[in-house]
């Protein structure tokens, strides 16, 4: 035991010392904070941003109360321009058109002198994306001045418009068994999402490494001696180990970063997020899948490491198994839209897709006991078989020089 | 684990064993039956031609890989993992951490063998200063000439203090410094009573060195004892011989099987049991003599005697069966 110990130390102390390891421990939650935010900022970024639509209203009566309309909108950032028709319909329509073309505008707006009758108006546009402008803004501000106007010729009340269609409000709590949560949905997803990417990204970089560091070994002919001296099982779990350390030291920096950050409050995407949101169900569940996913992972690409030669000569075998860990992000929405149908649960049952869909399902929902136990035992379950494997690869391969690896020496490695 | 502590016999008495070795590759019998004694405090010299099964023996003594049959003993006792740490290993397939510093990697090696990690980097340091190295004990070993990477090897492997160091092909690659370097560590672990195990194909190299060989070939041990009892069981077997006058010696002498040019002398093999000196007046009768030499052969020239007598054999047995 003792060389197992002398090899996670040296593999540990190797990684925490490395420039790569500070860089990442800092610019990691940066990294992973973009990734998450990201997205929505860049479209809030593109929503901001000022348009123009130039109109021609053949009513005259609903120009100004669509700027009114609009301009009580939370995001207003749409301006009119009335193009002036005095010249006659037809020629009024091609300056519309040579505007939009000309990008004076960026959009253009036709609305028929019968539209409060036949309320059917024209839009005009050169980039498809321009339908966001027409759906989110234009539409219900133009519904608006359509509704006004029918109230009007009902004689009834416009006050009473407000009171008609005020809409729903969400305040939406998340139940446990114990208590409810006054955490929402988009917190559970978002920060389930964040929690999800670090699993995701820790168990293949540092996974991957493992496969690195015994090609490394091999290719400078440290290897044999390395065996005389210990066991290769010894020194496959030394370093499976040592790595693993390194990962879990760099995860614990960012968690307690990340809670000295969430007392000050983070507001992401408009929702705050919290570590104290989750419960210690979900951060014992995040350290397990976490962990047990990287042993899985990592005894694996070692064993594949010490089959090959190079880096080139393994990816062949290590995109397989980086597909294992791809697949279930990609199969997350189908998780998150419905985290307790018998789909969501036989997937994230499956253990090389447990770290991320099952993780996923208790961020977002309560799945029950027995199903999260289940995955913690297949996964151990396979974690076990995973390292016989490997074990065998690692034998076999460790001392093969030369020859690039086929599945068929892969095969013929494991049947010993 | 604590380091396993070893009844070391007295010099010259038995020390590793092996008996009955067998290793088969898919249809390649690797080690055939090899059986070795190797004495305390020996420098044992086990030769061979390439492919002849050197590396498989050694690395089924230092268990890298299992052998399918055989009996291992280290003083007396099956050589079982923990005693493993008491054989130090210089593979012919060897390197260092580039990125390690020198005594880090020194130390590390030390651990790995049940050396404390404080003694382990003392130790180090001390061999680091030994090799004159001692001012590269901080840097990393890539900032090293290559002859100075192989003097860390060397230090690896005699660190802890081994009671046997197993040497494969330890001189391919060096330089002459280096190779003199080695030389004089092997005879200093010598006096210390360490036994070495020299495993070469270089027989030249090892007839400066051992007290005892093995040779094997093709997985087959051919001979094997004192260099002096092995040199004594292949008694003259050549001699050369050269004439003034430009003479030749005549043909058809009793008991030289074969006789031909070589390097600007004749050469005359003998039929075993031959006495060199019996030659003399029948040679000196043919001319005027300005060189006549019966020299003992050299291992190499036992060795391909040797082979070729087992070669033989192999293919009486063969058509016999």
């Amino acid at each position: 035991m003792s060389k197992v110990l002398t090899v996670i130390r040296k593999e540990y102390i190797e990684r925490v010392h490395s420039k790569a390891f500070l860089i990442g421990t800092l610019l990691g939650p940066l990294f992973m904070g973009a990734l998450v935010i990201g997205p929505s900022l860049l479209a809030d970024a593109t929503g901001d941003q000022a348009r123009t639509v130039a109109v021609v209203d053949r009513t005259g009566r609903v120009v100004g109360p669509l700027e009114t309309a609009l301009a009580e909108r939370e995001d207003s950032y749409v301006t009119l321009t009335e193009l002036d028709c005095a010249s006659g319909e037809a020629a009024c329509l091609e300056d519309l058109k040579a505007m939009v073309l000309a990008e004076e505008a960026d959009a253009g707006l036709v609305i028929p002198a019968d539209f409060f009758a036949n309320p059917e108006a024209t839009f005009y546009n050169t980039a498809v994306g321009a339908v966001v402008l027409r759906d989110d803004a234009l539409g219900p501000a133009l519904n608006q001045v359509l509704q006004d106007e029918r109230f009007r010729r009902e004689n009834l009340d416009p006050a009473l418009r407000a009171k008609l269609f005020a809409r729903t409000g969400w305040n939406t709590l998340k139940l446990t068994a114990d208590a409810e949560s006054a955490q929402n949905a988009e917190v559970g997803i978002i920060g389930g999402f964040m929690m999800v990417m670090i699993i995701y990204i820790m168990v293949l970089v540092y996974g991957q490494q493992n496969l690195t560091v015994v090609i490394e070994e091999k290719t400078s002919r440290m290897v044999e001696v390395l065996l005389a001296s210990l066991r290769p099982e010894q020194l496959m779990l030394g370093k499976v180990l040592g790595i693993g350390l390194a990962a879990l030291t760099q995860v614990a920096v960012w968690t307690v970063a990340g809670a000295a950050v969430s007392a000050q409050g983070l507001v992401v995407a408009g929702a705050e997020i919290s570590l104290s949101l989750f419960g210690p169900w979900f951060w014992l569940n995040f350290f397990v899948f976490f962990l047990l996913g990287y042993f899985l992972y990592a005894s694996l690409y070692a064993g594949i490491g010490a089959m090959c030669n190079s880096v080139q000569d393994s990816q062949q075998f290590s995109v397989v198994l980086t597909m294992g860990m791809v697949v279930p992000i990609l199969l997350m929405t189908v998780v998150i839209k419905a985290p307790d149908q018998p789909l969501a649960t036989i997937l994230s049952l499956v253990p090389f897709f447990s770290p991320i869909l099952m993780f996923m399902r208790i961020s977002v929902s309560n799945p029950p006991l027995w199903q999260v136990v289940t995955s913690w035992v297949l996964l151990a379950g396979t974690i076990w078989l995973a390292n016989k494997v490997a074990g065998q690869l690692f034998r076999a391969g460790i001392l093969l020089y030369g020859a690039t690896p086929t599945w068929g020496s892969l095969a013929k490695a494991l049947r010993g | 684990m604590t380091a396993a502590k070893l009844d070391l016999p007295e010099v010259g008495e038995p020390f590793l064993e092996v008996r009955e070795l067998r290793k088969r590759y898919g249809d390649k019998l690797a080690v055939d039956g090899v059986s070795l004694s190797i004495p305390r405090g020996a420098i044992y010299g086990f030769l061979g031609p390439n492919g002849a099964g050197k590396t498989t023996t050694i690395r089924c003594l230092m268990d890298i890989i299992l052998p399918d049959h055989g009996a291992m003993t280290l003083g007396g006792r099956p050589l079982v993992r923990s005693l493993r740490d008491r054989i130090g290993y210089l593979p012919e397939e060897r390197g260092l951490y580039r990125k390690m510093t020198c005594q880090e990697q020194l130390a590390y090696l030390a651990q790995l063998k049940g050396v404390p990690r404080r003694e382990a980097l003392a130790r180090a340091a001390q061999w680091l200063d030994r090799l004159e190295l001692g001012d590269y004990a901080k840097r990393k070993v890539d900032s090293l000439s290559k002859g100075m990477q192989q003097k860390v090897q060397f230090a690896a492997t005699f660190i802890f203090g081994p009671d046997l160091v197993i040497l494969d092909e330890v001189f391919s690659g060096l330089d002459p410094l280096n190779i003199e370097l080695m030389r004089d560590l092997i005879l200093a672990e010598r006096q210390r009573g360490t036994t070495i195990l020299f495993s070469t194909h270089m027989l030249a190299e090892a007839e400066r060195l051992c007290d005892a060989v093995c040779l094997i070939e093709g997985g087959v041990k051919i001979l094997d004892g004192s260099l002096d009892s092995v040199r004594a069981a292949y008694p003259f077997q050549m001699v050369r011989v050269a004439y003034r006058d430009g003479g030749e010696p005549p043909a058809g002498l009793p008991g030289v099987s074969e006789r031909r040019m070589e390097d600007g002398a004749w050469r005359l093999e003998l039929a075993p049991g031959l006495d060199p000196q019996a030659l003399l007046a029948p040679l000196a009768a043919a001319g005027s003599l300005s060189l006549f030499a019966a020299n003992r052969p050299t291992l190499s020239e036992i060795f391909l005697v040797a082979v070729r007598r087992q070669r033989a054999t192999r293919r009486d047995e063969r058509s016999q069966a």
